[in-house]
């Protein structure tokens, strides 16, 4: 899951990075609202968090105009004004939800993880494609109710296809989302894990859960199961 | 005295009618010296006509000839009477008028004396003239007392016609000035009253400032009160600004200190953690405390309820997609809260977050206007849900004043007691009970009113 994080205090961004990235996430920043609007523009982003007070362009006018240049993907806001109006305007602008500051990580990430599963159409952390279960909170995953352990990558990719299962994903889409921007990019390692994780997640070969399509990328076949 | 008019029509109306009141006394006192000398010129002269006409007669009496009398003399009830008395009092001749009025004429006077007395016969007063006098021819000396008298009946009629016409003149001359006073005053105040109906337009929220073009004497006011409307409505403003870029520069460092401490030994941390929340606590409660106005601005419009209420929906729907709740909003269309709009952005939403944080699928808002209260309390809003509700104890808890709700109540945190804090600068009321949903039911009372339709 790639991740932009648009946030004026140096320590706060550094960190906030730190830990999204432990947590398996491709992380871009941004300084201020003009930097965070470019990338914001140009980067293939799952998710977005902006703080609201930010140098030279403010968060809210960031979220404005990411959404009149018709960008859908979820965006948290951080805000240190606890009013209303604030986290109203900020709604209304475009933001999906927000956090206050001073937060704890541990609300940034569940905050986001909501906002990626409602993205996919998710509505629990539990992301289950009968019979392969991915718990986003716990990070783990079973097949027909046996722990699987996965890499981090293989991890991040599994969870990609199936927070948008049903949908084809493209292997450069695949490729942006693992890797930030500083990162060497080779596409051939998306075919390796792909390999991998069909391994481990089907070693009899009889479920295959991930169908390649010729030129076009990749799929879940499994149908989304309701959770309970 | 509460109206400036009135004061000056009393002022100006009181010495008016004082004027005409002394007037009226003299010219009334003059018309009666008046007719009161012309009396006595008719009794004088009808005396002297008297007297030149009278003779002796045979068998010692003396009277004028009837054919010299004047005609009113001869008519019995005319009002003119006369008669000679001899020296002992006797009545030797009446004239023909006084025929069936019995007028005492007096006694015998001595030659050469007079006197007048007014006198009441037969419901009538009447003034009567007398002079002693006496004669010499061959015969010897002879006295007699001549007596005129004159009803004063046709006097007494004058003067009442006169002062009835005086009266008529005056009240209808107080009148026409009064009217023109009034009118006068109309224009005159015509300035003070524009204002008084343009500070209820910018109190009602209807204008922001007062127009121009006033008088000189008021145009100094008006300036005034404009820039002290424009200063305090960009003064709100600015402190409200100042006030949350307070919070960002004081919260921002306390976030950074969050994150840093993942860093750091788990004792510290559990010392450490903490204590920043508590800070960010009291920073967000103070400052939202401060930023409350707590009143309407003059020139501020009365706030529609139903557009606010709408936004938070959407707004909590959002931040609470991740729950299947449903928010009924049921605000009658005319509803309008006096006061400042965050305010009732701030209030409202803590209300619906709180709510929405604990209800199990269901969230209700409600507001009214309730026209038999005072404009104080007369928006009235509801708002409840289906969760699990507040223990009675601490119902009460949250209502003590100066209690920090989130120490009290765990769970329902700042966001009450700025709820409380808000409610209580403008004087309204909170009331917290049970919802027929299940769960709490938050009931305010705050300045509001009927939308009115705009004038013109």
């Amino acid at each position: 899951m790639r991740v932009l994080v648009i946030e004026d205090e140096q320590t706060l961004r550094e960190t906030l990075k730190a830990r999204l990235v432990d947590t398996g996430f491709s992380v871009d920043d941004a300084s201020d609202g003009e930097e965070g609007l470019f990338a914001a523009l140009e980067l293939p982003l799952d998710v977005a968090i902006i703080d609201l007070g930010l140098p030279k362009l403010s968060g809210l006018e960031v979220i404005r105009r990411l959404r009149a240049k018709g960008r859908s993907f979820p965006v948290l806001i951080l805000t240190a004004r606890d009013r209303w109006q604030d986290k109203v305007e900020g709604l209304q602008a475009g933001a999906d939800d927000y956090v206050s500051k001073p937060f704890q990580f541990e609300e940034v990430l569940a905050r986001v993880q909501a906002l990626l599963r409602r993205a996919g159409g998710w509505a629990s952390p539990e992301l289950s494609c009968d019979p392969i279960v991915l718990d986003t909170r716990a990070q783990t995953v079973r097949v027909q109710d046996v722990p699987v352990e996965l890499t981090s990558f293989e991890y991040r990719i599994l969870e990609h296809l199936m927070l948008r299962a049903g949908e084809v994903i493209s292997k450069t889409e695949l490729t942006e989302r693992l890797y930030d921007e500083e990162s060497e990019r080779d596409s051939n390692v998306i075919e390796v894990l792909v390999g991998r994780l069909r391994r481990k997640l089907d070693p009899n070969d009889t479920l295959r859960p991930i169908e390649t399509l010729r030129g076009r990328g990749y799929r879940l076949a499994l149908a989304r199961t309701a959770t309970s | 005295m509460h109206s400036l008019s009135r004061r000056l029509l009393v002022s100006v109306s009181v010495p008016l009618a004082l004027f005409f009141g002394v007037m009226m006394l003299v010219l009334d006192t003059g018309f009666r010296a008046l007719s009161e000398r012309s009396l006595r010129e008719l009794l004088d002269a009808q005396m002297v006509a008297l007297i030149a006409a009278a003779e002796p007669q045979p068998g010692a009496g003396y009277a004028p000839p009837a054919g010299d009398l004047a005609s009113r003399l001869r008519t019995p009830g005319s009002g003119l009477y006369a008669q000679i008395r001899s020296a002992g009092g006797r009545s030797v001749w009446r004239s023909p008028s006084t025929a069936g009025a019995p007028i005492d004429f007096g006694g015998a006077l001595d030659p050469g004396a007079r006197s007048v007395r007014y006198t009441t016969t037969d419901h009538q007063r009447i003034a009567i003239e007398s002079r002693g006098i006496q004669f010499e021819d061959a015969e010897g000396t002879w006295e007699f007392t001549f007596s005129v008298a004159a009803s004063l009946t046709p006097y007494e009629q004058q003067l009442w016609r006169f002062r009835r016409q005086l009266f008529g003149w005056f009240i209808g001359l107080m009148l026409l000035l009064m009217v023109t006073l009034a009118g006068l005053l109309r224009w005159v105040l015509a300035p003070l009253r524009r204002m008084e109906r343009e500070i209820h337009a910018v109190e009602a929220g209807r204008n922001e400032v007062l127009g121009g073009g006033y008088p000189r004497e008021l145009s100094g006011v008006a300036d005034n009160l404009n820039t002290l409307l424009v200063g305090e409505r960009e003064r709100v403003a600015r402190y409200r600004d100042t006030l949350g870029n307070l919070a960002h520069s004081l919260k921002t460092p306390l976030a950074v200190m969050r994150a840093a401490l993942s860093g750091v030994h788990p004792g510290a941390q559990d010392v450490i953690g903490p204590e920043i929340d508590r800070m960010s606590g009291i920073i967000e409660h103070q400052l939202s405390r401060a930023a409350a106005s707590g009143g309407a601005l003059l020139g501020q419009a009365p706030v529609d309820v139903a557009p606010v209420a709408a936004e938070l929906r959407v707004a909590l729907l959002k931040v609470y997609a991740r729950k299947d709740l449903s928010i009924e909003i049921g605000v009658a269309a005319a509803c309008q809260f006096i006061g400042d709009r965050t305010d009732l952005v701030e209030l409202l939403g803590n209300l619906l977050d709180n709510a929405c944080k604990w209800c199990r699928s269901t969230v209700r808002l409600t507001a009214d206007i309730d026209a038999n209260l005072a404009t104080r309390g007369r928006l009235q809003i509801t708002v409840e849900d289906d969760g699990p509700g507040i223990s009675a104890e601490n119902r009460a808890r949250i209502g003590q004043r100066g209690v920090r709700t989130e120490e009290s109540v765990p769970g329902h945190g700042i966001g009450l007691s700025m709820v409380q804090d808000t409610v209580e600068l403008y004087r309204g009321s909170l009331l917290i009970d049970r919802s027929p949903l299940g769960g709490a039911r938050f009931a305010l009372r705050l300045p509001g009113r009927e939308a009115q339709p705009a004038p013109n």
